[in-house]
């Protein structure tokens, strides 16, 4: 029976918080419990009956069926995560080309020194942890 | 067979049916939808133990552990007087749906 478990646990793996995900695998782990149990009481073999009902059970989507809110909010939070994704690029650029130009502009002001490189690595930071996370939350 | 998205508002609905006629556990539920509506309407069971989940977290049913009539025991679940009244409520949502989709379509309907 701790297949059963296993297999609802995997599929809940990245939603719901903490509580709510305890109670759901557990109502869900319970009712697939008592159909495999109903199966084995017709005469299915046990490691049959497993295999169907986990077979026949769904997936995560099918969950999140049940659940309308959740799967509106995730496509919220990737929308948010990939606009900030593209502020972040759009104002790194933004930044760095201001520093090229003021450092190029007055080149012997600064003598000489292309001080815009450690501003390009060190801003560049910033769309790529925009970028990760956007990422993240899209897996 | 239908398309879960028409139908995804009115598995509540039909659960609480159910259960109004009388307590069943899980996949007993599953197996009388299947029983009933000839394979028209295949609900995932992953879906349709969720809805129930969270209609007793919203105080609409009740669980009990109950034995069964020969063997193991399941936990059975029964309709509250606040599931009687959204079942009710929904019962008038879904006349007027009716009625709309008839004032509607009424001429093209029964051809």
């Amino acid at each position: 029976m701790n297949k059963i478990k296993h297999f609802v646990s995997k599929l809940l793996k990245d939603y719901f918080n903490e509580e709510d995900k305890k109670e759901l695998i557990n109502i869900l782990t319970l009712s697939l419990e008592e159909k495999v149990e109903d199966l084995v009481e017709q005469g299915t073999p046990v490691d049959e009956a497993i295999k169907k009902s986990i077979q026949e059970f769904g997936n995560t989507d099918d969950i999140l069926e049940a659940y309308p809110e959740k799967t509106k909010r995730r496509k919220k939070l990737l929308n948010d995560r990939k606009s900030q994704f593209f502020f972040s690029f759009f104002g790194y650029l933004l930044i760095v080309g201001l520093a090229i130009f003021i450092n190029l502009n007055f080149l012997d002001f600064f003598l000489n020194f292309k001080w815009f490189v450690v501003v390009i690595i060190g801003v560049f930071f910033w769309p790529l942890v925009m970028l990760y996370r956007f990422l993240i939350s899209k897996r | 067979m239908i398309h879960s998205d028409v139908i995804r508002g009115h598995i509540d609905t039909i659960i609480l049916k159910l259960l109004l006629e009388s307590d069943m556990y899980g996949y007993e539920i599953a197996n009388e939808i299947k029983l009933r509506t000839n394979n028209k309407f295949n609900i995932k069971e992953a879906t349709l133990y969720s809805v129930v989940g969270r209609l007793e977290s919203r105080e609409l049913i009740v669980s009990y552990t109950g034995e069964k009539t020969h063997g193991g025991k399941r936990r059975y679940y029964r309709v509250t007087s606040l599931g009687k009244a959204y079942y009710k409520e929904m019962i008038q949502e879904w006349m007027l749906l009716r009625e709309i989709m008839i004032d509607m379509l009424g001429s093209d309907l029964g051809e």
